[in-house]
């Protein structure tokens, strides 16, 4: 679908000659003059103009009306006026209806500092009001969920915060009730406003009603400062800009990326900061001494895990998952194989899928983006929930149904959220995602498909009801190429069917014309936040850096390296940001393997179940905004995380731990700075090569857009095979959400979401009673 | 419901009010089977919110929590959709009222006429009735027959305080209230718009010509009668 | 132009009262779908054009020409809509009641028409749901079409198809804004949406839609029987035709009359509906609902038609005269007014939502003893701050006529305030009115002459904002 193109035009405002691209809104395109048209219920995110509060109000020459400047589209020759005395008046009328009944409780207010409406009325209004009669009053704050408390005094009903539930998350959970003056913004019958995106409402709104319970008379404007980052929360990467005072961390707002995030956050995005900042983190080094885990000092937790992994030699193996970042990624795969020996390396959560075919899905014509999710055609959801596995993207499926009208097709085993906004739903039975896009394959080359619909456990009518959907009618045609993208989750590479799962998409992709089509193309969620950049970075059994070729024979993969640990033919194991109870498949498998391994050493946050029971050295694993290092977003964008705050207690920068690891396994490193470990990356990664960090910047750069993306080299895929993939039944049920995550465990006013309260307890008191102050101390 | 408003937290207590699953709430056959007709008759079931609410009302008395589930689970919506359009609409209550209503207009016309008075009046007549709920309403579009009523979507007209016991005592007795005042029996004012005296419709107690039109006897404005055709 | 002592012609309201005309068989005796079956015959773009030089303007109350806002749909095969609009809500106005009760064939007949002009394939009557019974007769009447042939596929054999639904509001004057309408229509709060896009590019559905007055569309049957260019022989130049108005208040003989538009309004007010009572003189009247800017006796010579209202700073609006005698006081009909607007707001768009607000409380002050007459500039002001300023007209629709009352009854209202300052400051000091009317400031005061104003309303300031008792103020 083609992207809004618009020529520039020249109009007139306040007397100065400003040009901008037609149509854009008279409040955007004053911008580009230095002329700003204060604006409360106006936020191009939410869509549509509603033109409710009346602040934009402008004189247009030739329409004897004022206008709304959100809703007037500029057009060439356009003379606007926003300061003639009409306007003023306007202006200063609209300032003085908002605060009859607004309370002015500035003093008190989070909002004062960084409120629009001091802001507007301040620029705008005209120093009194007239209003004498009593304003209204009301009990304040008032919970809206265990998240926001909402203070309908102050609220000036600019709808944005029903909008953006109604609109955007689609969850019509909060809504206005009643009518006139008397309207206010509630949810039914007293039920809480708890949904993945509710956060968002507290950035929209402009004045200090609705708030974060969290940051709640935390700090000030001018005791804060700003520092932008990424969250590695979850593979979506939203850029954010973290709320720093004292080197803490406060808050975290969206930093509008459109190619990204869109501008908005999900719940466990915006509040798990608070798990940076409680008392159950590992601030230091612990080891295992007499059974128990007790917190020593840095020399000799490091001592303890070289010596443990220089034991274990060539029977050593690892796993990254979480947070790790490509740099920490290469330095852990470097380790292994130069410093130990070991080709066992892993960041896939199950199965392999062959270099070949993993640097054909990698093709950088086979690479959709994020905005492609919005403006193409149709859009296939294969095997994920976005809003579990990278929730950001749900919204933007939503606003392209809802705005350019994209025909938005699931194919998952379950029920999906995205049934509403759908126009197919296709379930096909659990673990046969690879065996379904087999078949789908089938139907749309023309083939025959039924037998392999079967095989995948769904309707053959309802795959190739799929497959018209996806191939278009030919008015469609008649419309240009048909642009489609398959957003897919990484699941349907999983355990055996791996490759076949992977030749499925290449058929899929060869029968589309994805590579051949602008805003088409393969889009994966992989299960770790920086799943893309440890697999281009080498954590991979079977492949270097940059899909490389290995020298030796390939290593085990994550579940081998449970079965090797278990069967004693591994011993130790190296869990890079992973607690395989929690985040690996097979949990009984992994329980089994951790305890039969002599050396188990962890990078972690938090003492969850898997390293409290079974790590022998623990290193205090960093937040993302403690962090320096590359992160590759599933588009092949490389975002660069920045230390925002300060690492509490005696935590270090991890990928120093890695590299003196390294070094005491007898690696020449000489890494003095985190820019030379970026370095070293992007030199160690051919389709990485050149990469700066001024090129990465603050918005990240997608590498299949430069140059070096020629390096990655055209694999030739082999042919695509027919025959239905096996299903490994149980392999989806084993996908954790988003929420079950120690930052969300661990987040005062974000554990109500945490999906398994029964651990909470646990958790908490083991944590307490290894980390009390007390404890801290010994060494 | 709890009667929920400004001052009022949400309960953390309380799961998100999410559309119902199938199966989820209770639907009686007939409220669904009404339903499920309204949302037939337009493009976006969305549409059928009004008549279903109307209808979700007619079951429960008033659109209490049980009763926008109900909607909801059948509208595959969620509450709160519903709840927020209820919430609007003068006709739709949201808090419990008795089965009987009594809608007195008291908008410009009526109030002329004596509307203010008559309101007063009905509230003192029903103290302590749960089971008659009177209320102002705005203009109700029957100013010819002000002051008037519409007594459980029955217009009635004009009426003075007089009227009320009798008025109760049919709307207490399930009877036609007051069938001589009934809008449904008025003729035309305008003089000219019937050529000729047509037969007596069994319906149409008065006389033809508008003589049926009784002002207040309290009201100094009382005139009856007609003018003389042009 | 009608002459006073001459019969109007009847075209809407022609044996309105025979008894059965709300049937099928009644109506179709009485010529009843002839016009559909005429129009029929001819092609779409000969009915529009006949619509066109009827010259017929909206009876909803913006006056636009029909024929016009017919043709402003796009051509070409998608689904349109037609929409009558029978939310009959403006203060003063009954007579789409009238019509729908007792000819609802008519307003069938007139859709089927428009909707063939238009080439919509589904239409809606949006009625507010107050009136149960023109429901219910359309409903009835509506069945009969149906198996008439009259609505449904391929009417009477011409290719011409059309759904129609009775869709019954629930109670919110703003439905009777078209945007408000369409967004109720659609099963959501009745909030006017953003113009534009115009409801005939993006309207119903965010389809082409066209939304016309219940008396508009069941004028349509006439124009195609008597022809377009007859009927603009009914009526002045530029209001032509003749309309259903709505007359009430103090007048002897309230009711609907149907005049031909242009005559003297005083011939309304006195020839038809008798005047005030006995002894009473016309302090002011509404001439097109509780809308328009009011008008005082000394206007009662203009023509009454929809430029001249306009020339003299109101409006024909919905038709409906309200008249008010000299002995109310306008205080009492100013907040009536104020507090409609103020229930009816949808509180979408700030100046509407807090400035009908604001000029209810303003009043409450001057009727409490309360305001200084400084208090009456702001009162102008604000007034000044709402019009032309809001998203739909409804904050105009208040602030117009109070700000009318203002400008024309200045001293009246000082007085009032005066008097009510005087009768507060008694409380304490002179305890009586006698004493207050031994010194003359109580002469004529009329309060009397109505019941306690707004009985049942709450104290100024008084936890105003709770939800759920707005609906018992009036």
């Amino acid at each position: 679908m083609p992207r809004p193109e618009s020529k520039t035009i020249t109009f007139t405002i306040d007397g100065r000659e400003v040009s901008a691209p037609e149509n854009t809104m008279l409040v955007d395109a004053a911008k580009l003059g230095d002329v700003e048209i204060p604006v409360f219920c106006y936020e191009p995110k939410l869509g549509q103009p509603v033109g409710a509060c009346r602040m934009c109000l402008v004189e247009i020459e030739g329409i004897p009306k004022l206008q709304t400047g959100c809703s007037t589209p500029v057009k060439d020759g356009m003379v606007v006026y926003t300061q003639s005395d009409r306007v003023t008046i306007a202006q200063q009328a609209v300032v003085e209806f908002l605060l009859i009944n607004h309370p002015l409780d500035c003093p008190v207010c989070d909002k004062g500092g960084e409120c629009p409406l001091q802001d507007i009325t301040f620029g705008w209004g005209g120093g009194i009001s007239r209003f004498v009669e009593p304003k209204r009053h009301f009990v304040k704050p008032l919970e809206l969920s265990p998240l926001i408390a909402i203070d309908r005094e102050r609220c000036i009903l600019c709808y944005r915060c029903v909008r953006f539930s109604q609109e955007i998350s689609e969850d019509y959970q909060l809504v206005l009730l009643d009518r006139g003056a008397h309207s206010y913004v509630a949810t039914f019958d007293g039920h809480p406003y708890v949904a993945p995106f509710s956060g968002n409402i507290v950035e929209l709104c402009p004045v200090g009603a609705l708030t974060s319970r969290a940051y709640r008379f935390r700090a000030r404007p001018w005791d804060i400062e700003s520092a932008g980052s990424v969250c590695t929360l979850c593979p979506a990467q939203c850029n954010v800009a973290v709320t720093v005072r004292d080197e803490r961390a406060l808050r975290v707002l969206a930093r509008e990326h459109p190619e990204v995030d869109d501008g908005w956050l999900c719940d466990k995005g915006r509040f798990a900061y608070q798990s940076f900042h409680v008392p159950e983190r590992i601030t230091q080094p612990l080891v295992r001494d007499g059974g128990f885990l007790r917190p020593v000092s840095w020399e000799r937790a490091l001592d303890e895990a070289s010596a443990g992994l220089r034991r274990a030699g060539a029977r050593a193996a690892g796993v990254a998952a979480g947070t790790t970042t490509s740099e920490e990624g290469l330095l852990l795969a470097r380790l292994l194989r130069e410093g130990l020996g070991s080709p066992h390396l892993d960041a896939r959560r199950s199965g392999t899928v062959s270099t070949g075919l993993a640097r054909a899905l990698a093709a950088p014509a086979l690479q959709a983006r994020v905005s492609d999710l919005e403006f193409a055609h149709a859009v296939l959801v294969l095997d994920t929930e976005p809003v579990d596995d990278a929730p950001i993207l749900d919204l933007r499926l939503r606003k392209g149904v809802r705005r350019h009208r994209t025909k938005l097709a699931v194919a998952s085993p379950g029920a999906t959220t995205l049934a509403e906004p759908a126009t197919l739903c296709v379930r096909f039975a659990p673990g046969a995602g690879a065996a379904f896009a087999v078949a789908l394959a089938a139907a749309l080359r023309g083939e025959d498909h039924a037998a392999l619909a079967r095989d995948a456990g769904a309707e053959a009518d309802q795959v190739a009801a799929l497959s018209d959907l996806l191939r278009g009618s030919e008015s469609d045609e008649a419309q240009g190429p048909h642009e489609v993208v398959i957003l897919w989750g990484e699941r349907l590479t999983a355990g055996d069917s791996a490759d076949h799962g992977a030749q499925a998409l290449l058929s899929l992709a060869d029968a589309l014309g994805l590579a051949d089509t602008d805003g088409a193309g393969l889009l994966e969620i992989p299960a770790h936040a920086n799943g893309r950049g440890l697999r281009e970075a080498g954590v991979l059994p079977n492949a270097g850096p940059g899909y490389g070729e290995l020298a030796g024979a390939a290593g085990r993969d994550a579940a081998g390296i449970a079965a090797g640990l278990a069967a004693g033919e591994l011993s130790a194991v190296y869990l890079l940001h992973c607690d395989p109870l929690r985040d690996l498949p097979d949990r009984q498998a992994w329980g089994e393997a951790l305890a039969s391994a002599s050396t188990v050493v962890a990078h972690a946050s938090h003492l969850t179940q898997g390293i409290r029971e079974h790590a022998d050295v623990v290193f205090p694993a960093e937040a993302y905004p403690e962090k320096e290092g590359t992160v590759v977003h599933p588009d092949g964008r490389v975002q660069r995380l920045r230390p925002a705050i300060a690492h509490p207690g005696e935590v270090r920068h991890e990928w120093r731990v890695l590299a003196e690891l390294a070094e005491r396994a007898g690696l020449e490193l000489t890494l003095h700075s985190g820019a030379a470990a970026a370095e070293l990356l992007y030199a160690s990664v051919p389709f990485y090569a050149g990469l700066t960090l001024d090129e990465i910047g603050g918005r990240g750069v997608r590498w299949q857009e430069r140059a070096a993306a020629t390096e990655l080299g055209a694999a030739a895929p082999p042919a695509p095979g027919p025959g239905a993939a096996s299903a490994s039944a149980g392999e989806a049920a084993a996908y954790r959400s988003l929420w079950d995550a120690p930052e969300v465990e661990f987040s005062p006013t974000l554990e109500f979401l945490f999906p398994h309260p029964e651990l909470l307890a646990d958790d908490r008191a083991a944590s307490a009673e290894l980390l009390a102050p007390e404890l801290e101390t010994a060494s | 419901m709890s009667p929920l408003g400004w001052d009022t937290a949400a309960d953390l207590e309380k799961p998100p009010a999410e559309i119902p699953s199938p199966g989820e709430v209770d639907v009686p056959e007939g409220l669904r089977a009404e339903i499920e007709a309204h949302m037939a008759n337009y493009p976006d079931r969305r549409s059928a919110a009004l008549p279903a609410l109307a209808a979700a009302q007619r079951e429960h008395g008033w659109c209490s929590p049980q009763a926008i589930a109900q909607v909801a689970a059948v509208m595959r919506v969620t509450p709160a959709y519903l709840e927020s359009v209820a919430s609007f609409y003068d006709m739709l209550e949201t808090e419990p009222v008795g089965r009987h209503s009594v809608y007195v207009c008291t908008n410009i016309s009526c109030s002329l006429r004596g509307a203010d008075a008559l309101l007063a009046d009905f509230q003192r007549a029903v103290d302590g009735d749960p089971e008659v709920n009177v209320r102002a309403f705005e203009c109700l579009g029957a100013c010819d027959i002000a002051p008037m009523a519409s007594v459980d979507g029955v217009y009635v007209g004009p009426l003075s305080s007089q009227d009320i016991p009798a008025l109760l005592d049919d709307v207490r007795a399930g009877r036609a209230v007051l069938p001589e005042r009934q809008l449904a029996r008025r003729l035309v004012a305008d003089p000219h718009a019937n050529s000729t005296e047509f037969p007596q419709h069994p319906a149409q107690g008065a006389a033809h010509g508008g003589a049926n039109l009784e002002l207040p006897t309290e009201d100094p404005a009382t005139a009856r009668g007609r003018r003389e055709p042009r | 132009m009608a002459a006073a002592d001459t019969a109007a012609p009847m075209l809407l309201f022609t044996d309105i009262d025979e008894p059965g005309l709300a049937t099928r068989e009644v109506y179709e005796r009485r010529g009843g779908y002839e016009s559909l079956r005429r129009a029929l015959a001819m092609s779409p773009e000969d009915v529009l054009a006949q619509l066109e030089a009827s010259g017929l303007r909206g009876r909803g109350g913006a006056g636009f020409a029909m024929g016009k806002k017919v043709s402003f749909l796009p051509k070409g095969a998608m689904d349109k809509y037609l929409v009558c609009n029978a939310d009959e809500s403006e203060p003063g106005t009954f007579k789409d009641r009238e019509l729908m009760q007792k000819s609802p064939h008519m307003l069938v007949e007139g859709i089927v028409i428009a909707s063939y002009a238009a080439g919509a394939t589904r239409s809606f009557i949006y009625i507010r749901g107050e009136y149960v019974l023109q429901a219910d007769a359309l409903d009835a009447a509506l069945a009969e079409a149906r198996e008439a042939g009259y609505v449904g596929d391929d009417i009477l054999g011409s290719g011409h198809s059309l759904t129609l639904v009775v869709h019954r509001g629930a109670g919110a004057y703003i439905c009777g804004e078209e945007t408000g309408l369409l967004d109720s229509l659609e099963g959501k709060r009745g909030n006017p949406r953003l113009k534009p896009p115009f409801p005939a590019n993006q309207g119903l559905y965010q389809g082409p839609t066209l939304i016309n007055n219940v008396e508009t569309l069941a004028t349509v049957p006439a124009i195609i029987r008597m022809g377009g260019e007859e009927y603009a022989k009914l009526g002045v130049e530029t209001s032509t035709g003749t309309k259903l108005v709505s007359v009430s208040g103090h007048v002897q003989r309230p009711g609907n009359y149907e005049i031909e538009l242009g005559i003297p309004s005083r011939e309304i007010v006195y020839g038809l509906a008798g005047g005030p009572p006995e002894g009473r003189g016309v302090k002011c009247w509404f001439p097109g609902g509780s809308s328009s800017p009011v008008l005082t006796a000394d206007d009662l010579d203009l023509p009454y038609d929809f430029d001249t209202l306009a020339k003299a700073g109101s409006m024909l609006g919905s038709g409906a005269i309200i008249v008010v005698d000299d002995a109310t006081p306008i205080l009492d009909v100013a907040m009536k007014t104020a507090k409609f607007y103020r229930h009816e707001s949808c509180g979408k768009c700030t100046p509407c939502r807090e400035g009908t607000n604001w000029t209810v409380k303003m009043l409450e002050r001057i009727d409490a003893g309360e305001a200084t007459p400084m208090d009456l500039e702001i009162m102008a002001s604000v007034q000044e701050h709402i019009i032309g300023n809001c998203l739909c007209v409804l904050g105009d629709a208040m602030a117009m006529p109070i700000g009318s009352m203002i400008a024309k009854f200045k001293d009246e209202l000082e007085a009032h305030m005066e008097r009510a300052r005087l009768r507060r400051g008694s409380g304490d000091r002179i305890a009586s009115d006698s004493a207050l009317a031994a010194q003359g400031a109580l002469a004529n005061d009329p309060r009397t002459m109505l019941g306690a104003t707004g009985a049942g309303d709450q104290a100024p300031g008084a936890h105003e904002g709770a939800p759920g008792t707005h609906r018992g103020g009036a």
